[in-house]
């Protein structure tokens, strides 16, 4: 499995391995949406916990209904890709945004093929 | 009773005379077989090998019993005593006093050739302080030397039958002398009591293994004045690492090089890895403390309480991110005061 193409304007997001690495080495994103899913990632951790307080204050029936809506305006006001929501847990080799099994991170297509190369651990062909 | 004072004299002091007995007996070639015989029966009837040390207060102990009883001899104990001095001075080694006597006091209570067993101990003696003199010296160290002066003798009951037999040809060391047949036919009577013998005195006899000693680390430590390594000090020896790195040989050491990477977790798994919570566990569930700066009534305070109820819940955060939770919150109504008071 190669790459499908290889961006070299990653300056920012470049992971550079060490160089005696035996294992795969992957040094790009696979594609340009799997590096705005990854930035999307980063920001979302970032304001998590603003996000977590001000809608503590929101979801709220004790506090005033003017402080809430000073909330929902705060919040709408913080940049889009700060939500979790905006996440897509895509595979992790191919970028492919549908089909991917959450434990292994990975697309039906690749999980298929490493399985039948015997090269992912506990994984058997079913049979019943 | 005197047979009886006898065994236990020659028990105390059995083996550090052990050869000075058989020096005697060696030299007692024209003597009756009696002699022999009751050295051979004491050395026989002998159950615990005694340290040296132990052997020197008991060699006292007996002392204090045998100045009574030379006291009836009289004049035969008073002279063996400048003989022993005059030994003493010819050799150039003090003695202590107190173990000439003993000695002169264990040599007149045997029955044979007092004079002679005198000069047999006290040369025993001096010997020994020699060995502890060197010891205290440190001489060089040779495993040979160590190991071909211990005898580790274990036995059980199934091979004491194998063992008597082969007992007649054995070489044992004890302070360098052969053991006889003779002895070793009344050693296997009693060959249950040397379960388990070291020869203590071959333990501090010879030179010295100085595995135990302690490494002197103190002038290493002054030596060290250098600052912290230099970048390039790490990557040399990031290279030299990576160089010199073996593949493992075996899967052992393919775990401990991945237990090494972070891949694989350290055994006994500890759960708080990397979880440095010092806090104990008032400081996480009564946070009312930091509560001070809100209002004490109306509905922000209500909702701070409920904020608090669940941070004291919360086993995940530390309890600095919990402060600094409330701090915002705090913050935050602060701002909005203004808007508030409308």
């Amino acid at each position: 499995l190669c790459a499908t193409g290889r961006y070299h304007r990653f300056h920012l997001f470049n992971q550079v391995l060490p160089s005696p690495c035996p294992r795969q080495v992957r040094s790009y994103y696979v594609d340009w949406r799997m590096l705005r899913d990854v930035k999307r990632r980063k920001m979302a951790y970032e304001h998590a916990d603003e996000r977590l307080r001000i809608n503590a204050i929101r979801k709220n029936s004790i506090l005033p209904r003017e402080l809430q809506e000073v909330a929902d305006k705060e919040i709408a006001a913080l940049p889009r890709d700060s939500c979790p929501v905006r996440i897509r847990n895509r595979c992790v080799l191919t970028s492919r945004p549908r089909g991917v099994k959450r434990r292994w991170r990975l697309s039906r297509i690749v999980f298929r093929h490493f399985a039948d190369h015997a090269q992912m651990s506990g994984v058997q062909r079913a049979m019943w | 009773s005197t047979s009886s004072l006898l065994s236990t004299d020659k028990d105390k002091s059995a083996a550090t005379k052990d050869s000075t007995h058989e020096g005697a007996s060696k030299r007692q070639e024209d003597g009756a077989e009696t002699p022999k015989q009751q050295l051979l029966d004491i050395i026989g009837n002998m159950k615990v090998e005694v340290s040296y040390r132990n052997k020197l207060q008991q060699l006292k102990a007996s002392e204090s019993q045998k100045q009574a009883m030379n006291k009836l001899e009289g004049p035969d104990s008073e002279g063996f005593v400048p003989q022993g001095t005059t030994e003493e001075t010819q050799r150039g080694k003090p003695l202590n006093p107190e173990l000439v006597k003993a000695a002169s006091a264990v040599a007149s209570s045997l029955p044979r050739n007092k004079k002679q067993t005198e000069s047999e101990l006290l040369a025993q003696l001096r010997r020994h302080e020699e060995t502890t003199d060197k010891q205290k010296k440190g001489g060089a160290i040779k495993i040979r030397n160590v190991i071909s002066e211990m005898t580790v003798k274990r036995q059980t009951p199934a091979q004491r039958g194998a063992r008597i037999s082969g007992r007649i040809s054995l070489q044992l060391d004890e302070d360098g002398q052969r053991i006889r047949p003779e002895r070793s036919s009344a050693q296997s009577v009693d060959s249950r009591r040397y379960y388990c013998c070291v020869h203590f005195q071959s333990l501090k006899v010879g030179k010295r293994l100085n595995i135990f000693t302690k490494a002197s680390t103190e002038p290493e430590h002054a030596l060290k004045t250098v600052s912290s390594p230099t970048i390039w000090d790490l990557e040399f020896a990031k290279e030299v690492a990576a160089v010199t790195a073996q593949p493992p040989r075996n899967g052992f050491e393919e775990m401990i090089q991945w237990t090494k990477e972070g891949i694989l977790w350290e055994f006994p798994i500890d759960n708080e890895v990397g979880m440095e919570d010092d806090a104990e566990f008032h400081e996480h569930i009564f946070l009312e403390k930091h509560l001070e700066g809100f209002p004490k009534e109306g509905p922000i305070r209500h909702f701070m309480e409920l904020v608090i109820c669940g941070l004291s819940k919360n086993p995940y955060l530390s309890v600095q991110q919990k402060v600094e939770h409330i701090e915002w919150f705090q913050k935050y109504f602060e701002e909005k005061k203004e808007l508030l008071q409308e």
